[in-house]
Formats: C-alpha cells, sequence, structure tokens
C-alpha cells in the first residue's frame, strides 16, 4: 500500500476547567456545575504521509503535535474527521494494527520498574508474539546499537534517566514496527548516543520501509532524517513540504558574518544594514535575501574586513520566526 | 499460549518484588478478620445465640471470610484508576492485547499467593483456637458454592473497574470513588464486615437484589450448605443476571471513557 | 513564638483547604464516604449489641461510646498530624532539604503542615456524638476530667508514633507502610481491648498502645479507671514523646541528602 497514514479534516477539541483564582471563586464553585472551556486543539488538519517517508512534525508547545501523534496511535478519539494507519483505524486498537506500530513518548516508561530490563523484553516479545530467532536478532542488534549490553540485567529502577531512555527506545522497536511515533526521542542523550540514534533511525527506515513521524525541538535530528517537515501552530498546518522549502519561503534574509581589522563605531555599520551581533572583531550582520550582493559590496568599500561570508539564517531562527507569525 | 504465560510471570515477580506491600496486606486483612471473630466471640461469652449464630457457626463464618476474601477480593485492579488519571494506561492501550484480558490474568498470580498465605494463616489459627470447622461433604452444595466463587470474582471485577473508571471524567477523584464504592459499600454489604442475616428480613431481601451480598455471603453461605436446592438455583440466578449487566455496563462505560480519555498526566 | 507557629498552621491550613475546594468532586465523594462508614460502623453496632447481651457485660451506650472515642481519636489525629502521609515525597525527591533549610520547625511542617478540610467539616459532628451518647451514660465530674486528660494524652501519644515513623522515613523511606499498619492497629481499638485474647491484648497495651490511646479514656468516664491508671497513662504518654523527640534529632543525623 502506498499510503501508510492519511489524515483527512482531522480536528479535537479538549475541554479544560478554568482554575480560581480566589477563595470566593472556589467556594461559588463547589456549589454550581463548572463552566468548561472548549480548546480546539486540532482544527481540521488534512496530511498524507506514504510508507518509508521520514516526516518531522514541527510545532511550538501546545501546537498540536502531541494530540495528532495520539490520535494516530490509537490513544485519543477524534471529534470529527478521518483517519487512517495502515488502512486501520486507529482508536479500535485492533491486535494487528497495534502490533505493527510503535509509540515512543518522552516521559511515559513502559518498563517494570523494579524487575530487570530483560524481562520487560521478554514480556514484550510474548505480547507481540515476536518468533524466537528475530527477538534475538533485534535484541542484539538494538542493545549493541545503543551500547547497553551490560545492563540488561539491572533493574530499571537502577538505571541513569539516558540509560533508561535508551531501554525504552530498545523495548519499543523490539517487534520491528511498519510505523513510529517518535516523539523528542533524543532528548535527554549524550551528542554521541542522539548520532547512533539518528543512523540508527535512517537505517530502520531504509531496511524495512517504515514510516517515522518524528518530533523533535533538536534540530540536527530534523535536518539529517527529515526531508519532509509538517509544522503546526496553533492546531493547524501552516507547511507541509520539503525542508529546503522552509528557507526558501520562510527566510527572507540572509546572515553575512564579517571579521573586520580595524574597529569601527556601531552608527557607521547601521548606515549600511541592521547589525545583528557586534563583539570586535566579529559582526554578524541580517540583510533581505534580495539586496545581499549590494550589501555585501557596500561593506566591502566601507569597512577593513579580513573576513566576509555570506549564510542562511539557521533554521532554528527561522523557525522561531514562523511560530512568531511573521514572514 | 506464550502471551499469557508471560502476563502470569509477570504478575508473580510483581508481587514479589513488592514484598514489604504484599505483608502489609496480609496484615491487614489478619487485622479485619481478627476484630471480626473477637467481637462476636465476646459476645459470645455472655449467651448462646445471636441473630441465629452460634460460635462455632462464626468461627466457620470467620473461616470461609479468609479463605473467600483471598480468592475473589485479592486484586490489582485498583491500580487502574491511577493509570487513567496518570496516563500510564497508554502504555497498555498500545500493548497488541485486550487491557480487560490482561489484568484479569495479571490478578491470578495475586490470587494464588493469597490463597496459599490464607491457607497457612488458616492453619495456624486453626492450631490455636481449634474451632469446629464445617467440613461440606456434599457435591452438590460444593458445586454450587465453586459456581458462587466465579460469580462473586466476577462481580467484584466488574465493580472495581466500574469504581477505577472514575477518572476518565473526573481525574481527580480517582481513589475517591474506589473508596466509596468499595471500601465502604462492598466491604459493608457485601458480608465481609458482618453476616447479612443480623438484618431484619426485609432489608435481607431487599440487599438480596443488590450485586453486593454475592460477593462474600452468598458463597458462605452456599458452603455452608442449610438451603435448598430452589434457593441455591435461585441466588445463582440472581448472581449470574448481575454479572450480565455488570459487564454490559462496564463495556460501555469503559468504550466512553477511553473516548474522552486524554492520555495525559496529572 | 507560639503566635509565629499558630499563624504558619493557620496558612498551611488555608492553603489545603483552598487545595481541596478545587477538587469538589473528592471533597462530597470522601464526605459522602466517611459518614456512610460511620453510620454502618455505629449502626451495626448498636444493632448487634442491643440485640444481645452486650460486650463483656458493656451496655449498647457503653459500647457505642467506645467506638465513638476511637472515631474521635483517630480522626483528630489524622486531621493534625496528616502531613506524614505526604512526607516520603518530601524525602525521596529530596523536598525534604528545602524543609529543613527553612526557618520553621521542620519536624512541625512535617507532621502538620496539611490538615484535611474533610475532617474540618466532620470532626464537629463527631464531637457531638462523643457528648451525646457520653451524657447518656451519667458520668461524674472527675470522670469527664479524666476522660479529656486521657484523650488529649492519646493525642500525643500519637503524635509520638507518627514522629516515631516519621524518623524512620528518614533513614529507610518506608512512611506509608508504617502508617498504615499503625492505623489498621489503632482500628482494633474500635472496641474495649479486653474482648481480644492473650497475647494480642498484651501488644495492644504494650506494643502499640491502642489500650492506653482508646479502652482507657472511655473507660474512665465509666469510673472503671483509678487516678493511678490516669497517672501512669498519662506519664506513658509524656514519656513516648520526649523519646519520639530524641529518635527524630537522631534521625536528622542520619540524613543523606537524596538526588534526583
Amino acid at each position: 500500500m502506498d499510503k501508510a497514514i492519511i489524515v483527512d479534516h482531522l480536528s479535537k477539541d479538549f475541554f479544560v476547567s478554568e482554575g480560581k483564582k480566589s477563595i470566593s471563586d472556589a467556594i461559588i464553585n463547589l456549589f454550581k456545575k463548572e463552566n468548561k472551556k472548549r480548546v480546539k486543539a486540532l482544527k481540521e488538519i488534512s496530511f498524507t504521509i506514504q510508507s518509508g517517508e521520514i516526516v518531522g512534525f514541527i510545532g511550538p508547545n501546545g501546537a498540536g503535535k502531541t494530540t495528532t501523534m495520539k490520535i494516530l496511535s490509537g490513544l485519543l478519539y477524534p471529534n470529527s474527521g478521518f483517519v487512517s494507519v495502515l488502512d486501520y483505524d486507529p482508536f479500535l486498537k485492533s491486535k494487528e494494527f497495534l502490533k505493527e506500530i510503535s509509540v515512543v513518548f518522552g516521559q511515559k516508561n513502559q518498563l517494570w520498574w523494579d524487575l530487570p530490563v530483560i524481562n520487560s523484553f521478554e514480556f514484550n516479545k510474548a505480547i507481540y508474539e515476536i518468533n524466537d530467532k528475530d527477538y534475538e536478532k533485534s535484541l542484539n542488534e538494538l542493545v549493541s546499537l545503543l551500547g547497553v549490553s551490560e545492563l540488561l540485567n539491572t533493574q530499571v529502577r537502577k538505571l541513569s534517566l539516558g540509560q533508561r531512555m535508551k531501554m525504552e527506545l530498545i523495548a519499543s522497536l523490539l517487534h520491528r514496527p511498519k510505523v513510529l511515533f517518535l516523539d523528542e526521542p533524543t532528548l535527554g542523550l549524550d551528542l554521541t548516543a542522539q548520532q547512533n540514534l539518528r543512523d540508527f533511525i535512517y537505517e530502520y527506515n531504509k531496511k524495512y520501509n517504515a514510516t517515522i513521524l518524528l518530533t523533535s525541538h533538536n534540530m540536527n535530528d530534523l535536518v539529517d532524517l527529515c526531508r519532509r517537515v509538517i509544522i503546526i501552530d496553533g492546531g493547524q498546518i501552516i507547511f507541509d513540504g520539503p525542508f529546503d522549502e522552509i528557507v526558501k519561503k520562510y527566510a527572507t534574509e540572509k546572515n553575512i558574518k564579517i571579521t573586520l581589522s580595524e574597529e569601527v563605531k556601531i552608527s557607521e555599520i547601521e548606515e549600511i544594514t541592521k547589525v545583528k551581533k557586534y563583539n570586535y572583531p566579529n559582526l554578524t550582520l541580517s540583510v533581505p535575501r534580495s539586496t545581499v550582493a549590494y550589501v555585501a559590496a557596500e561593506l566591502l568599500q566601507k569597512l577593513s574586513i579580513t573576513d566576509l561570508n555570506i549564510e542562511e539564517t539557521p533554521i532554528e531562527d527561522i523557525i522561531r520566526t514562523i511560530f512568531k507569525g511573521e514572514k | 499460549m506464550d502471551k499469557y504465560i508471560s502476563i502470569l510471570k509477570i504478575g508473580f515477580q510483581q508481587e514479589l518484588a513488592y514484598k514489604l506491600q504484599f505483608i502489609i496486606g496480609r496484615l491487614r486483612n489478619i487485622i479485619q478478620i481478627l476484630v471480626f471473630f473477637f467481637l462476636w466471640s465476646s459476645i459470645f461469652q455472655t449467651q448462646d445465640s445471636v441473630f441465629g449464630y452460634t460460635i462455632s457457626s462464626i468461627g466457620a463464618y470467620t473461616f470461609l471470610l479468609i479463605i473467600i476474601r483471598s480468592i475473589v477480593m485479592s486484586t490489582k485492579v485498583n491500580d487502574v484508576s491511577g493509570f487513567v488519571s496518570s496516563g500510564e494506561l497508554s502504555n497498555y492501550l498500545l500493548k497488541p492485547i485486550n487491557f480487560f484480558k490482561y489484568i484479569i490474568i495479571k490478578d491470578i498470580p495475586v490470587k494464588l499467593l493469597n490463597i496459599g498465605f490464607s491457607a497457612v494463616e488458616l492453619t495456624l489459627l486453626f492450631i490455636i483456637l481449634k474451632p469446629n470447622i464445617y467440613i461440606q461433604s456434599d457435591a452438590t452444595q460444593l458445586l454450587f458454592f465453586i459456581l458462587s466463587i466465579i460469580i462473586a470474582s466476577f462481580i467484584f471485577f466488574c465493580i472495581l473497574m466500574l469504581s477505577n473508571s472514575f477518572p476518565f471524567w473526573v481525574p481527580e477523584a480517582g481513589w475517591g470513588a474506589q473508596f466509596l464504592i468499595v471500601a465502604i459499600f462492598v466491604e459493608f454489604l457485601s458480608g465481609a464486615f458482618f453476616p447479612i442475616d443480623v438484618f431484619p428480613t426485609t432489608i435481607q431481601n431487599f440487599l438480596k437484589l443488590t450485586p453486593f451480598p454475592y460477593i462474600v455471603f452468598i458463597p458462605i453461605k452456599t458452603y455452608l450448605g442449610n438451603m435448598t436446592i430452589y434457593n441455591n438455583l435461585q441466588n445463582m440466578a440472581i448472581g449470574l443476571i448481575w454479572c450480565f449487566i455488570l459487564f454490559l455496563l462496564l463495556k460501555k462505560i469503559w468504550w466512553k471513557g477511553l473516548k474522552v480519555y486524554e492520555g495525559v498526566g496529572r | 513564638m507560639i503566635n509565629y507557629y499558630l499563624k504558619i498552621w493557620l496558612l498551611m491550613a488555608k492553603n489545603s483547604i483552598y487545595a481541596w475546594m478545587s477538587k469538589k468532586e473528592t471533597v462530597a465523594i470522601f464526605l459522602f464516604g466517611k459518614m456512610v462508614r460511620y453510620i454502618f460502623y455505629f449502626g451495626f453496632l448498636y444493632f448487634l449489641v442491643s440485640k444481645s447481651n452486650g460486650i463483656l457485660g458493656f451496655s449498647a451506650n457503653q459500647a457505642l461510646f467506645f467506638t465513638a472515642t476511637y472515631t474521635l481519636v483517630d480522626t483528630l489525629g489524622q486531621f493534625f498530624f496528616r502531613s506524614v502521609y505526604t512526607f516520603r515525597q518530601f524525602v525521596v525527591t529530596g523536598d525534604f532539604d528545602l524543609v529543613l533549610t527553612r526557618p520553621i520547625n521542620a519536624l512541625f511542617r512535617s507532621v502538620a503542615g496539611g490538615p484535611d478540610p474533610i475532617d474540618l467539616i466532620t470532626i464537629p459532628p463527631i464531637i457531638a456524638v462523643v457528648v451525646y451518647i457520653g451524657s447518656l451514660l451519667n458520668p461524674t465530674l472527675i470522670g469527664v476530667v479524666y476522660y479529656l486528660i486521657l484523650v488529649i494524652n492519646a493525642l500525643m501519644i500519637s503524635l509520638s508514633v507518627h514522629i516515631f515513623i516519621l524518623g524512620t522515613g528518614i533513614i529507610t523511606l518506608t512512611v506509608d507502610q508504617l502508617v498504615i499498619i499503625f492505623r489498621d492497629f489503632s482500628s482494633m481499638g474500635r472496641f474495649p481491648i479486653d474482648i481480644y485474647k492473650e497475647p494480642l491484648k498484651s501488644v495492644l497495651t504494650f506494643v502499640v498502645p491502642v489500650g492506653i490511646m482508646f479502652t482507657i479514656p472511655a473507660k474512665a468516664i465509666l469510673g472503671l479507671v483509678s487516678p493511678i491508671g490516669v497517672l501512669s497513662s498519662v506519664v506513658f504518654g509524656i514519656a513516648l514523646f520526649i523519646l519520639s523527640l530524641k529518635y527524630w534529632q537522631f534521625a536528622l543525623k542520619k540524613y543523606t541528602s537524596a538526588s534526583s
């Protein structure tokens, strides 16, 4: 099948009770029925993901990313719209469906706290009905990749946060799911582990043609893995397309990085263009795309420059700007 | 099937990992039963029979209480409300196994351990107190007894799960609902705290229409065997009807609950 | 100094009340539950005792008075010493460090830090019940005086036990289990402990002082306790209290601040 995930006009509302400020409010609250405020978490969003795609899902906190993932994994019930994952209705939670997917959420532990890690793995093996051979293979692969082979018999309680996260990840991947929902998978891992994990996800995707939907605030994750990115904000999708298009569409400015050989007053520079950062001898300027060549030429003329570089605005800044609603 | 064996294994391992909790649980059980027994004994110091019970039939009642509580009422299902309010339920919903099946099977090791311990406690009590224990020898009565225990466990399970479903709608009232329904209503009206027939007949008959007495009192009475076949059949019938009603109710409520479930922690 | 602590206690009480008010369904359910439970306990006991020849020679009203006294002391204890239930959290997360470094006595904060507003509602009726049933017993003035002294003594014992538990909690982190065990043993004090055979009765007199906490005050109002009995109970209470404070100091020395 081509389309692994289909989302059509999906909406989800939450009802939130308002906090009470004063004692008198609280007392009144005791006697009347609470008015809950309706919050539209998702407003008729639509997108499709093909098998084998790795898609990055970005948005500020509260934008609706986690809500979408929870609906796609069957945890939340959509208020309206159509959702299909691998041709299943996720909410029905059929066994066949659940065996094909995996969700890795940040804070949730599925591992049994007081038991050795390996017990949890064997439990998953039985629940997901993985045969012995595949289990051995997956387990060894994952364990050596994440470097945790000596810890298999340790109680989960005794593991550090980073180690626990690696174990959670292993537990989630033992059954070789076809669709992976990853919520901040590299959070809490050291840099080497992060890179290892990214490489692993990439390989996993290639090898098993797994569909991967990933949220992250770590730009390296997005840059390395996601050829396509969906940006969601306030329950709506504001961008859905190839990663590089974000730059083209939203990065209206480029950065010029200069090393000066002679100190100069800020006001003089500002006559030419906007100064982003000035720490002699380093100077960073923000310049609109269309005029960057012209400005660069002027700078070279007017200032004593040892080195000049023209760079794209870093992705983080672009995305931050998108979230702020600027274009 | 491997699936179910692994759940049994995990269930055992969990109980053993929390040994102290388990022992304290047994201790609580014993204390409750001791209070029950000694209260009644002290009454029997000044008279021979009260409400139709004598010291030996109260002794039998006590013993049966211990056994039946350990079979019917030892459970970990009371953790479910915590899962719902904390969002931990999500972990279970994502696993390819029916949640109800999962928790019922996971309770088996809990029950077995409790039955084992209660057997030890009973032996000790037997040695210390040497009461007259009525051993049921009538096969039909025993069959009814076993059936009543199954009905009792099922009814208790449904009531407990229903109480544990409150957090879907009122996350903060998680164990409040459980407290009210289970610790109070079930405890008092099931015959676990006192035999139901101390109530006047009209109240008794009313209570027998509720599911509660079928959890403890009816099984005990069935074992003690002084009822007609007709009574036994009547009890089983009402018990089964309640099983049916409660199960349908539970399925419906749970389905609705999942629809409003938000999966966020408190 | 008293003003300082009183003010702080009122503040903590207000915060607890405020926190509970936002969970009104929970308040309602617990309140209802507790009421139903008390009605069941009293109702059943009354039923039982009046239809029989009483318990060990105590009349129906007398038996009910034992239960009422237990309810009173237990509820007051829960009300004042509620914070012990959250103590484990403090120590495990390391929040206890914050408690220790504030200029308020850490013990006070750990014990009395969070009175349960539900008990505020249930305590007055319980007192009313105690007074009512007590009056039916036609007690002497001295009986009533003894009763009041011994109830306060019972609370002091309860406090001491809680302090012991907290101290042990600092060292071993097992607070909740100990509290549960204590409350379970206490629940045996619902009836005069004479109903329990040996060796249980001795355990309830000497090991877990249930007899002194619940049975003796009720007996005092019935004129069954000699002045020596009252005195020795009070001495025991005070001694236990002092011991518990020493234990608390000892435990603080053993405190190893938890890391995350």
